[in-house]
């Protein structure tokens, strides 16, 4: 009970100390009495009995829901916690000036879309796509760029994602993106994460930054999703080059078996195209299900109304009961006048 | 009206024959030399040499002398027991202690008119000392007594006090005038009426006819109980109107009865208005 009342407020308390008053029809009623030498006179009548009661009821609202009403109640504004199906997505998407390139490499024009602008389109239908997901936008180049903290709101993670199509800039530092999007977790257990990085490139990482990210995966352990947007002509993750097998002639097969050693669920998808990215894209949103706790925000609520509601049905059945009421001395005054008449024309 | 003489007087007839000695105006048990004539009996039985009945006394081969006895004509002394109990405080049509007062005040008229006492016992828990009068022939102070009546105040509840009331009425039988609305216990109109048994016992039921047939066929009316009992709110319509009336009817019936089993008369229900002639009427035939 104090839990259920503590989700409750008014603006004016003082006005609640008049709240005895509600009783006041209890005692008393605003109706005519009418004396009667003996109430026992009156038979019992079930019918007349619950009609007392139920305009003592409706007094006793009246007077209540007048004061509650004017001492401003209201609910408050609280979080409450639930349990849905989601995940919480971190998106780290490449930001490099290869991104503004359409899948054939080449500057867009006419009805060709950009990579980025393809990704922006399926992803911002992922984002729609279920209510209780959480996610996080990171970017990079040369540097991680925090764009959106982990949230439930989606309209902001799609206007974040709307942003991807901006002009890329530089060029492609995947460590330090890898570190920012993954401090981006929270450190809620129990919770379905999912790291998808996007890029259509691949760099080299240091061999000690590499032990850093090994720590940070093996603490946050996300599933990670590689979209790889590859170029037409460029090397796939899984050529192997010609020369030497180094991670400077082949970065993206060696980011490949980077993440293939972390021991954590891993997946790469290689997208040559919109279809294809939206493939990727669904295969992910499939795979990605499981219970997520979020928190939905009401806030706080007049109830005012429904105060005033309750008072105004009360004194609608007050004054239909008013409206009821038998005039037994205006009877009696008119008879009275009637029986007089006769002596009158008489004398 | 209350406050005048009243227009006819109450002709009332005592169920029994008084005894006494001194006259008055009903026909008593004891044979005397005044009066109508009953009877001529033996000169030895009524040894009264001034009422020889010489007609008789030469008729009588056996020449006994007669005398004429004569029915003695005695006064009875007339009671009113009113019931001050709060529920006598109603007014519907009329006022239901303007009522009881015009019936006092023409039962002091109408006794003192012919020699008999008019005395006035009032009641509620206990008897009220300031209402109360033993039976006199003064006109004027029972007339006084009974004009007082109708601003008597009535709070207490309770009508336990016509008992005590009745149980003062000892001695000779009287003719005793209950009024009241009766709106009673059954057990204390039971055991008022067997305190008045050695009496010639007239209830008076003060009754209006805004208390049943008066009532309006349909709405709302909250009752409050002028004896204390809380109030309540009735929704009058014909089917409880019909079932009211038919309460009343029964609890006048029972009245009757429990008057009856004490050997009282008929009850006479005084409806919105005193009629003298109606009493009397009653009175000579109930």
């Amino acid at each position: 009970m104090p839990g259920f009342l503590a989700s409750y407020g008014v603006a004016s308390p003082g006005v609640l100390w008049l709240l005895p008053l509600a009783l006041l029809p209890l005692v008393a009623s605003g109706r005519r009495r009418k004396a009667v030498p003996a109430i026992a006179a009156a038979p019992d009548d079930p019918l007349s009995r619950w009609i007392g009661l139920v305009l003592t009821l409706a007094g006793i609202a009246a007077l209540g829901g007048l004061l509650v009403g004017l001492s401003g109640p209201y609910r408050v504004g609280e979080r409450i916690t639930r349990i849905g199906i989601g995940a919480q997505v971190s998106m780290l998407i490449d930001r490099s000036g290869s991104m503004n390139e359409t899948f054939a490499g080449k500057q867009p024009s006419g009805a060709e879309e950009s990579k980025a602008a393809a990704s922006r389109r399926l992803l911002s239908g992922f984002v729609g796509e279920r209510a209780h997901d959480l996610f996080a936008v990171t970017a990079f180049s040369t540097a991680p760029m925090l764009v959106l903290p982990m949230t439930d709101r989606h309209d902001a993670v799609r206007a974040a994602i709307a942003a991807i199509d901006r002009p890329g800039l530089d060029y492609t530092n995947v460590a330090r993106g890898l570190a920012m999007a993954l401090s981006q977790f929270g450190s809620d257990q129990g919770i379905s994460r999912v790291l998808l990085f996007i890029s259509d490139g691949a760099a080299v990482i240091d061999p000690r930054v590499q032990d850093q990210l090994r720590a940070a995966f093996a603490k946050v352990r996300p599933n990670l999703y590689w979209l790889f947007l590859r170029t037409k002509g460029s090397p796939s993750i899984h050529d192997r080059p010609e020369g030497e097998d180094t991670p400077q002639a082949a970065p993206e097969r060696h980011l490949d078996l980077f993440f293939k050693s972390l021991t954590i669920p891993y997946r790469a998808f290689e997208a040559e195209g919109p279809q294809a990215v939206a493939d990727a894209i669904a295969q992910i949103e499939a795979l990605e299900r499981d219970p997520i706790p979020y928190t939905e925000i009401r806030p706080r609520h007049d109830l005012g109304g429904w105060a005033y509601g309750v008072a105004a049905l009360g004194l609608l059945l007050l004054a239909l009961a008013a409206l009821a009421e038998a005039d037994v001395s205006a009877r009696r005054a008119a008879r009275r006048v009637a029986a007089a008449e006769p002596l009158r024309r008489a004398a | 009206m209350t406050g005048g003489p009243p227009s006819a007087e109450i002709v009332y007839l005592p169920r029994w024959r008084p005894r006494g000695s001194r006259p008055g105006a009903h026909r008593g048990r004891d044979a005397g030399g005044l009066g109508t004539f009953r009877a001529s009996v033996p000169f030895l039985s009524l040894p009264d040499a001034r009422r020889i009945d010489l007609r008789a006394t030469l008729r009588d081969p056996f020449e006994g002398v007669h005398v004429r006895r004569f029915e003695t004509r005695v006064p009875v002394e007339i009671y009113a027991l009113v019931d001050l109990s709060a529920s006598m405080r109603y007014r519907g049509e009329a006022d239901r202690m303007a009522l009881a007062a015009e019936l006092c005040a023409g039962l002091a008229a109408s006794a003192t008119r012919i020699g008999d006492g008019f005395g006035l016992i009032a009641a509620d828990r206990a008897i009220r000392g300031d209402l109360t009068l033993l039976a006199t022939r003064h006109r004027s102070a029972a007339l006084t007594l009974a004009g007082k009546l109708a601003g008597a105040s009535c709070r207490e509840g309770s009508a336990e006090g016509m008992i005590e009331g009745a149980h003062r009425l000892l001695g000779r039988p009287k003719m005793v005038f209950v009024v009241s609305d009766f709106r009673w216990p059954a057990d204390l109109i039971r055991r008022v009426f067997d305190a008045l048994a050695l009496h010639d016992t007239v209830p008076v039921l003060l009754a209006d006819s805004a208390e049943d047939v008066g009532l309006p066929d349909w709405g709302l009316a909250e009752l409050e109980d002028l004896e204390g009992a809380g109030r309540r709110l009735v929704f009058l319509r014909p089917s409880l109107r019909r079932r009211w009336i038919a309460r009343e009817r029964e609890r006048r019936e029972a009245l009757a009865t429990a008057a009856a089993a004490s050997g009282a008369r008929r009850p006479f229900a005084l409806i919105d208005r005193f009629d003298a002639q109606a009493l009397s009427r009653h009175l000579l035939t109930g």
